[in-house]
């Protein structure tokens, strides 16, 4: 079934050397607004791979598995260019295919000739509110290849992603989580992402 | 169903049981259908019970980017009623993977990366029986809306370690195929670690795979089936 991602990110925020103190009123703010559950961490290694075609942009598929759960299945995520809609739309949104897959899937997608572009680590928080998921989490780079041992942060600053999937052609979601959005004002400032200063 | 008991991770995982596939030739003088009502008649003659009816099928994708005078690369996309939400897909003697049926959009959003050869579709269509610990499919292979064989497949459901069962699976498949009864699928002698190695759903589909490839060659060399 094909979906819609609708994403409000923030541009990574310095945190600088109040980092700990500010990350913590954002956590306690999101625990007071988000849906009552246990506070979940997570820490997922992403490997993003291409595969280039005889003509065209690449085409691009997010791999992702958990390593704190190291058992669990994999989880392979196609992101469609940005829907050209409404200039006013708060958020970006994009067709989104989502496919669980076993362990094979590297392995697999190097067969089909996909080539792996490159990989991170990323740790932080999840919450929710309804549909609606929210992450908090830092993103490390891998430096030696398929080694998720030896990473290196890649700046002091957090993620913040606000992100709701829906079904194919209902993107009205988004003034919902625009007015979620003001309500972590001050702490951080969500913006839709303008595509074009993005790589992909 | 059959449930494995809980493993290292704390995790109950369903599986299938060690799984064989053949073909059967269609019997002198008979039809595809006859054969198989035949075959139907014999295992109900057993004691076996009529549950439902399976389906396997496959699809075949050919990679568009490969450079002049390469051979392209052949994705198979295969789909079984026995496990409706996933789907697996495979290269012919290289890696496969187990995925959601979601994999089906995907292959869709690659369409320009990866044609669907259409004419290639192939189903394999019967009859469920199930007798004790052992689940029989007889089926009817069709390509491009012909019939051109026939399968039968045999699941021990108890038990997932070929080496531990196979005489008995045999056995169970002479009483009624006769002579008709395969040698040990490749499929297990295959693996490093042999006879020993859990069987899985993949060992079943690529069973099936060989199955259709091989009755695809006889159709072009025009012999047998009608």
């Amino acid at each position: 079934m094909e979906q819609l991602m609708i994403i409000i990110s923030t541009l990574p925020i310095d945190l600088d050397f109040v980092l700990e103190s500010a990350l913590e009123s954002l956590l306690h703010r999101l625990r007071g607004l988000c849906d009552n559950m246990e506070p979940e961490t997570f820490t997922d290694h992403e490997l993003v791979y291409l595969l280039k075609g005889q003509q065209g942009n690449p085409f691009i598929l997010r791999a992702r598995h958990s390593l704190s759960h190291p058992t669990a299945p994999w989880h392979l995520r196609y992101l469609g260019q940005p829907e050209v809609g409404d200039k006013s739309r708060h958020a970006l949104v994009r067709n989104c295919v989502d496919v669980s897959a076993s362990h094979s899937l590297p392995d697999f997608l190097n067969e089909m000739g996909f080539r792996m572009d490159h990989e991170f680590v990323t740790s932080g928080h999840i919450f929710r509110k309804g549909a609606m998921k929210v992450l908090v989490c830092n993103v490390s780079r891998v430096l030696v290849p398929g080694n998720t041992e030896n990473t290196e942060r890649m700046s002091l600053s957090y993620l913040v992603e606000l992100s709701v999937l829906a079904p194919a052609g209902q993107d009205t979601v988004s003034e919902d989580m625009r007015s979620f959005a003001e309500q972590l004002k001050p702490l951080i400032q969500l913006e839709k992402i303008d595509p074009s200063k993005q790589r992909h | 169903m059959y449930l494995k008991p809980k493993d290292k991770t704390g995790e109950r995982k369903v599986s299938m049981g060690v799984t064989c596939v053949c073909q059967i030739p269609v019997t002198e003088g008979k039809s595809v259908q006859q054969t198989v009502d035949l075959l139907h008649k014999k295992l109900e003659q057993l004691g076996a019970v009529k549950q439902g009816s399976f389906c396997v099928d496959c699809e075949t994708y050919q990679s568009t980017g490969n450079a002049a005078g390469q051979p392209s690369k052949l994705l198979y996309v295969m789909h079984n009623s026995e496990v409706p939400l996933s789907c697996m897909a495979l290269f012919e003697g290289g890696p496969c993977l187990t995925a959601d049926t979601n994999f089906d959009v995907l292959m869709v959003k690659l369409k320009s990366h990866f044609q669907n050869a259409k004419g290639h579709k192939v189903e394999c269509r019967g009859s469920r029986y199930r007798y004790c610990d052992f689940l029989i499919k007889v089926g009817t292979v069709i390509m491009s809306s012909s019939a051109r064989g026939i399968s039968v497949e045999v699941e021990y459901c108890p038990c997932v370690v070929p080496g531990d069962c196979w005489n008995l699976v045999r056995e169970f498949m002479q009483s009624f195929l006769g002579n008709n009864v395969p040698e040990l699928p490749t499929v297990f002698a295959a693996k490093p670690e042999g006879l020993f190695a859990p069987a899985d759903c993949v060992d079943t589909m690529t069973q099936y795979l060989e199955l259709f490839n091989k009755l695809r060659k006889l159709q072009i060399t025009g012999s047998n089936v009608r």
